[in-house]
């Protein structure tokens, strides 16, 4: 008996695929066929080939692609180590507790632009804090501007970007900590086993898909980071803090160089796709796991 | 008779509505917001012009600075651009090269009413492709207690580079101020500050054939004394745009440094002065000019009428009234603008240096052309570089920027 063929699960897919290929498809595949052209302010463009992309290479792009893996990783590295010694502490069993969680909440609530504006003036030599604060305590002899170096400047952008991210960290990781059964505890407790035994041989194993996962998630959110290099530097100083998407920004927006703006773009679609393809990977290991 | 009086009603509506419906519309993009002091000066002009020309109707949209010029940009490059915008006159080359906007075919009498360095900011290929409208020069300020406190004469600003510097090293030596804010964060205003010295030091950044003249003894010097001044200004100046310099000077942490004539607003409780900018050995005292210019796009259907526009709003007189009352620097030298002088002399610095002042570098590339710039800047603040080494390295990307 042949089962008879009903259109009408099919139908009901229509408007996503249709959502799906106006708002992702269709602009995927300009970006794709700008990344060919010389599109610019003009009304006309030609077809380059792969002209567009020799070009990058040419230029310094080779060097943003390398600054911004270790401004990435650096950042994604320290969001990671803070947000589990925060989920830690929050999952202790102290009086206010639930204070805590909300207190951690700020950096992550606060809109992004703000919250760069408000590192902007403390990094302020003459009227910062941590100036300020660094000179009351003798560790700097005079007002000291963070953004004005390269070297400082590059380092301010990571803080300020792990004080933004780690709370969404450490409550992902509080909640993969939550959902560990109390009684493993109770037993590792009863063998005598210390704080941080348990810690190491209970909490960090069974955490750490949520870990995974989370450090590619959050890869992909910092490489993506726009805002807070951007309204703390501009990519400068000399360039120090230009990333792979504020060099694009650079190209396609402010010199109006779309063609060449859609060529960076599609070299960040494929550092991102290799993300994606990692975090698929991971997902599917970690489903298996489950199903075994 | 009602219902005589009705249909007759009806009919005049239909007529009036026709009429209407006849007008053309000018749809003008302005930056700014309509409260701003001028707004009603120009609206004024605008009805005016609306009276002789009934055919138009004019329909004036205020768009914040931040992302008008952008919008203007993005509607004529999708095919639908306004008749008319207000766009800084540094990204005409841009859209001219695009053949967004078209040029203004002006008398000889209108050119010669502006003066020569100010059409410069809109002129190239010997055309004329925006309207001055709104116009700022600089003049270095100064704070008359720092310099009586370092023994200086608070009467005698200085008036060459080198006055400067040792200005400045006597105040940050005498006092606990610094004697000179410097911008040079990655904004235009680092370039703009810049360019002030390289204009009172006879340098250029284009030659008059658009030929790149960075790496020129005049432009050196001027990259030089920012290496000088390093040790006499606010720590770290490239943290530093113009907004964030103005506390330090209202403060008195530092001395002297360079804005336009909004910043006499802006000083808070210090007793200032005004000088020109302090001249090199190569050069006399000049300023950068920087305008932003009404311009026509091409692809509106009302090309012609909004020229005719543009040009009455910009007209001597209609001009004159509407930069005095947004206290802009006067784009034309009237007897207004002397009349201005006498009722407030501080206005004088930011108008007697136009004549020796330089516009903009028009560059296709203008924002690759002002990256590459305040890189060689930032590099001899920070030592990284000489500035013979800064020059050579921005005159061959300049280079490479004009072959394109």
């Amino acid at each position: 008996m042949t089962r008879k063929f009903d259109p009408f699960p099919y139908l009901l897919l229509v408007p996503a695929l249709i959502l799906t290929l106006v708002i992702v498809a269709w602009p995927l595949f300009e970006t794709f066929r700008l990344s060919f052209t010389d599109a610019s302010m003009r009304p006309t463009y030609d077809y380059v080939g792969f002209e567009n992309f020799v070009e990058i290479f040419q230029d310094d792009f080779g060097e943003v692609i390398g600054r911004t893996l270790y401004w990435m990783t650096l950042s994604v590295v320290l969001k990671l180590a803070m947000g589990t010694i925060g989920a830690v502490l929050l999952n202790a069993a102290i009086p206010g507790r639930a204070l805590f969680r909300i207190l951690v909440m700020p950096p992550w609530i606060v809109p992004i632009a703000i919250g760069a504006f408000m590192w902007g003036w403390l990094y302020n030599g003459q009227f910062g804090m941590i100036s300020g604060v660094a000179q009351r305590l003798g560790i700097l002899a005079g007002p000291f501007e963070f953004l004005a170096y390269g070297d400082s400047a590059f380092y301010a952008t990571i803080v300020t970007d792990v004080w933004v991210g780690t709370p969404l960290v450490a409550l992902y990781l509080l909640a993969a900590m939550q959902s560990i059964s109390t009684e493993m505890y109770e037993a590792a407790w009863t063998d005598g086993a210390s704080r941080f035994y348990r810690f190491r041989r209970i909490t960090l194993p069974l955490i750490a898909p949520s870990i995974a996962t989370m450090a590619l998630l959050s890869a992909i959110w910092t490489f993506n980071s726009f805002d807070i290099i951007w309204i703390l530097t501009e990519g400068g100083p000399r360039g120090a803090t230009t990333t792979m998407i504020i060099d694009t920004y650079k190209v396609a927006i402010s010199r109006f160089r779309y063609g060449e703006g859609a060529a960076r773009a599609v070299m960040i679609l494929v550092c991102m796709s290799i993300f994606a393809g990692c975090y698929l990977a991971l997902l599917r290991g970690i489903s298996k796991r489950a199903q075994a | 008779m009602k219902l005589r009086n009705t249909i007759l009603a009806s009919t005049a509506l239909v007529g009036l509505a026709g009429a209407a419906a006849a007008q053309e519309e000018i749809y003008i993009i302005n930056c700014g917001t309509d409260a701003e002091p001028q707004v009603p000066v120009q609206q004024e002009a605008i009805e005016a012009w609306e009276a002789e020309n009934p055919d138009y109707t004019v329909n004036l949209e205020f768009v914040a600075w931040g992302q008008c010029q952008e919008k203007a940009t993005t509607l004529a490059s999708a095919g639908n651009p306004p008749a008319i915008a207000l766009m800084g006159s540094r990204v005409l080359m841009q859209l001219a090269d695009a053949g967004l906007i078209r040029p203004f075919d002006m008398t000889e009498e209108e050119l010669s009413s502006y003066e020569d360095s100010v059409l410069q900011t809109v002129q190239f290929d010997g055309q004329v492709w925006g309207l001055p409208r709104a116009f700022s020069t600089k003049a270095l300020y100064y704070n008359k207690a720092l310099f009586e406190e370092a023994g200086l004469d608070p009467e005698s600003p200085p008036e060459t580079f080198e006055e400067l510097v040792s200005a400045s090293q006597a105040i940050t030596e005498n006092t606990d101020a610094r004697g000179f804010g410097m911008v040079a964060a990655s904004f235009d205003a680092t370039m703009h500050d810049w360019l002030n010295f390289v204009y009172s030091n006879g340098g250029t950044i284009l030659g008059p054939d658009g030929e790149v003249t960075f790496d020129t003894p005049e432009v050196i010097e001027a990259l030089q004394l920012y290496a000088d001044l390093v040790p006499y200004s606010e720590d770290g100046p490239i943290a530093y745009d113009r907004g964030k310099l103005e506390p330090l000077f209202r403060e008195g942490q530092v001395a002297m440094y360079i804005s336009g004539g909004w910043g006499r607003q802006r000083t808070g409780d210090v007793d200032y002065g005004l000088a020109l900018i302090p001249h090199g050995p190569s050069g006399e005292n000049g300023t950068l000019l920087i305008t932003d210019s009404l311009v026509v796009f091409e692809g509106s259907g009302v090309e012609e009428a909004a020229t005719d526009l543009a040009l009455a709003l910009t007209s001597t007189e209609a001009q004159s009234a509407f930069d005095i009352a947004g206290a802009w620097t006067p784009i034309r030298q009237t007897q207004d603008t002397d009349a201005l002088i006498e009722e407030d002399p501080t206005w004088e610095p930011f108008i007697t240096s136009i004549p020796t002042g330089g516009p903009e570098p028009l560059m296709l590339d203008y924002v690759a052309m002002q990256d590459a710039i305040i890189e060689a800047i930032q590099g001899v603040i920070l030592g990284e570089v000489t500035a013979e080494e800064a020059a050579a390295e921005a005159q061959e990307q300049l280079e490479e920027l004009a072959e394109e």
